[in-house]
């Protein structure tokens, strides 16, 4: 009587957002999810959890956005969250350059921990802090060319960019799973490893499809 | 609907509130009317600010009664209150309030303190009268002796240890070095003998120098740690934002942002197993308020080394829960984590199996901010000081009763989450409602295992 309350067919694909400590991730949620933006937010310790949909091609595709910590401590125990994570999105401030400069360590971390092929989307957040900006867009996007990455300036304070990072990931990853579903038979095989839970009710609804970025 | 596994007293008339209609919310359940039932642990009444046997200072740094939300708007228990969650049986308990207070003070004016029963006290929770709570934490982390006449010694002792931990592990290492060199060489190295007008520097030897690699070189520690300060740095900027004493520009705020932090470096320097751990900000804040606060301004002026000792006290029980290198062994968060887990399926076998098998909810994703930050951020600033009151004062230890705690908080949402899926399960028990906290800490203490 409580556990198919994600009946029908909905999609549900979690997303984790990831980086350093301070760089705005839990902002960046709350904008999304919730439109609000706190200027004085507590550090995130363990995870946090939003859920946020949108309608594509007339169905509802509903986002499961994780928000970590930040801080290195917390890497171990956090890599329970990117399982089964189909999307993610790589923070950091274009004012601290050694945020931009961890992002291939976030990589790594992803890489790792991921069973899945990930939609990944570099993100510069605090663009409106253009003044004290110490990483420049190009260095944002060449690295995020030179990874396979999309890439996306943002700023949690005052909305710029948010809602469209947040949309182009689960675009992405919608497009890559209608693709994936279309050849699904001929994949199968070859794609077993890269499961990702399509969730129409909380048991296995399992199926495969892989995605690339861009 | 099978029952089976729940221990007899949960099916008690505490918990389906007695008068006719069923409660279908949890909030009923969690306040169950005072007539009903006698609960052993009385709802904390307004007091009257009668005047306090330990200090005489006006102005109780706390509200002299249960905070209403709109007092402290605490940013994570803002959103949803009901408003029902802690109300209080007023009049009724005022008058044995005000008698645990009696006997609190009674047992602080003893001339040797009788620890065991101070403990019985304060797990009842204590009045939130200015001092009372600041000198029976000291003495329940041990950090103040149970015999009052070793007391000013002690402290003197204590404070004048952490001003030369001070001297020693907040300065750069130019300054360490031209300490060092001063106490080598004596008067030999006294300035006036170097030539007139030039400042005396530093000098930078082979061993030790700004860009040594050297694993004992002071330099490269110094810049390791500035990572590390930074982080204490942001940390400490957002403890508490919504807490003038903690955050803004107000100078009483920089000065304990600062105590703050200068608490939190040196534990970090003292402790290079585990150095900061985001968090340990928030597990300090309440020791610090709480010393900061003490009417006597004797105390009050030491609060940041008061609060450095307690700080090691209380970590010393938890720090395991912060050491990276220990998440998989025994001792570790995850293993902490599991013991809930046990604990819940010990007691309530339908809801573990519900959360844990049914909706999969992995119990890491809520419990790891409920251990390692010992409740602090579930529930408002000064509730979380009644719960320390009882994680700091059962004689089972701080662990085992905040184990305890926990594993009650799951029980008292037990309808709501066997109704829900995973996500709203698990934003709920992110965003824990609202709550009777005396009550919550009475079905945690009948889970005490006989």
């Amino acid at each position: 009587m409580s556990d198919d309350d994600e009946r029908g067919e909905e999609y549900l694909f979690k997303i984790v957002i990831i980086g350093d400590s301070a760089v705005g991730k839990s902002n960046l949620l709350t904008r999304y999810a919730r439109n609000e933006f706190n200027p004085n937010s507590k550090a995130t310790i363990g995870v946090e959890f939003q859920t946020q949909s949108m309608v594509i091609d007339g169905k509802e595709v509903k986002a499961q956005i994780w928000d970590t910590a930040g801080q290195e401590r917390f890497r171990a125990v956090t890599s329970a969250y990117y399982r089964g994570a189909v999307g993610a999105l790589v923070v950091y401030d274009i004012t601290r350059s050694s945020t931009f400069e961890n992002v291939g360590r976030w990589l790594d971390e992803l890489n790792t921990h991921s069973d899945t092929t990930v939609a990944k989307m570099l993100i510069g957040n605090k663009c409106d802090l253009e003044s004290i900006r110490a990483v420049s867009v190009e260095e944002g996007k060449s690295l995020a060319e030179s990874e396979g990455l999309f890439f996306m300036e943002t700023s949690a304070l005052d909305s710029t960019n948010v809602k469209t990072a947040f949309e182009m990931v689960i675009r992405e990853i919608y497009s890559n799973m209608s693709r994936k579903q279309l050849n699904s038979d001929s994949y199968k095989e070859e794609l077993s490893s890269n499961r990702v839970s399509l969730v129409k009710n909380d048991n296995e609804g399992t199926k495969t499809f892989s995605c690339c970025s861009r | 609907m099978a029952k089976k596994g729940i221990p007899e007293w949960l099916n008690s008339s505490l918990w389906s509130s007695s008068p006719p209609p069923p409660p279908i919310d949890d909030r009923l359940l969690r306040n169950p009317p005072a007539t009903s039932v006698t609960p052993p642990i009385v709802e904390r009444p307004p007091l009257s600010p009668s005047p306090s046997a330990i200090s005489t200072a006006p102005a109780p740094p706390l509200p002299a009664r249960p905070p209403s939300k709109s007092e402290i708007n605490d940013l994570q228990n803002g959103t949803g209150n009901d408003g029902a969650g802690i109300d209080s049986p007023a009049a009724a308990s005022s008058v044995e309030d005000v008698s645990r207070k009696a006997q609190v003070v009674a047992e602080l004016s003893k001339k040797v303190i009788d620890l065991k029963e101070l403990r019985k006290i304060a797990s009842q929770g204590l009045p939130d009268d200015a001092g009372i709570r600041s000198l029976v934490w000291k003495l329940l982390l041990g950090y103040l002796s149970p015999d009052r006449s070793l007391w000013s010694s002690e402290l003197a002792k204590k404070r004048s240890q952490y001003k030369q931990f001070k001297e020693e592990l907040l300065m750069n290492p130019s300054e360490v070095t031209r300490k060092m060199d001063k106490s080598k060489g004596g008067d030999s190295n006294d300035p006036k003998i170097e030539s007139p007008g030039a400042l005396s520097r530093s000098e930078i030897t082979h061993e030790d120098h700004p860009l040594s690699l050297g694993t004992t070189s002071l330099w490269n520690n110094f810049f390791k740690d500035t990572e590390v300060l930074e982080q204490i740095d942001r940390d400490v900027m957002r403890t508490h934002p919504d807490m003038h004493f903690f955050s803004g520009d107000s100078a009483v705020a920089k000065a304990n942002q600062d105590a703050l932090k200068n608490v939190l470096t040196i534990f970090a320097k003292l402790n290079p197993g585990i150095r900061y751990v985001q968090g340990m900000n928030e597990i300090l804040a309440p020791i610090y308020y709480i010393f900061k606060n003490d009417p006597d301004k004797g105390n009050a002026a030491f609060a940041e080394s008061d609060a450095f000792f307690c700080f090691v006290e209380l970590m010393s029980g938890f720090r395991d829960n912060f050491c990276q290198q220990l998440d998989n062994s025994v001792v570790g968060i995850r293993y902490t984590i599991t013991r809930l887990s046990l604990l819940l399926k010990h007691h309530d076998e339908e809801l573990w199996r519900h959360l844990e098998v049914t909706t999969k909810i992995n119990p890491q994703f809520y419990a790891f901010r409920w251990i390692t930050l010992l409740l602090t951020q579930e529930f408002n600033f000064v509730e979380s000081l009644h719960i320390w009151d009882t994680l700091l004062s059962d004689p089972e230890g701080p662990q085992e009763t905040l184990l305890r705690i926990c594993c009650a908080m799951l029980i008292l949402l037990r309808r709501r989450l066997l109704a829900g899926d995973f996500t709203s399960n698990l934003k709920l028990l992110q965003n824990y409602p609202p709550s009777n906290i005396s009550h919550m800490l009475y079905v945690a203490d009948k889970l005490r295992s006989k």
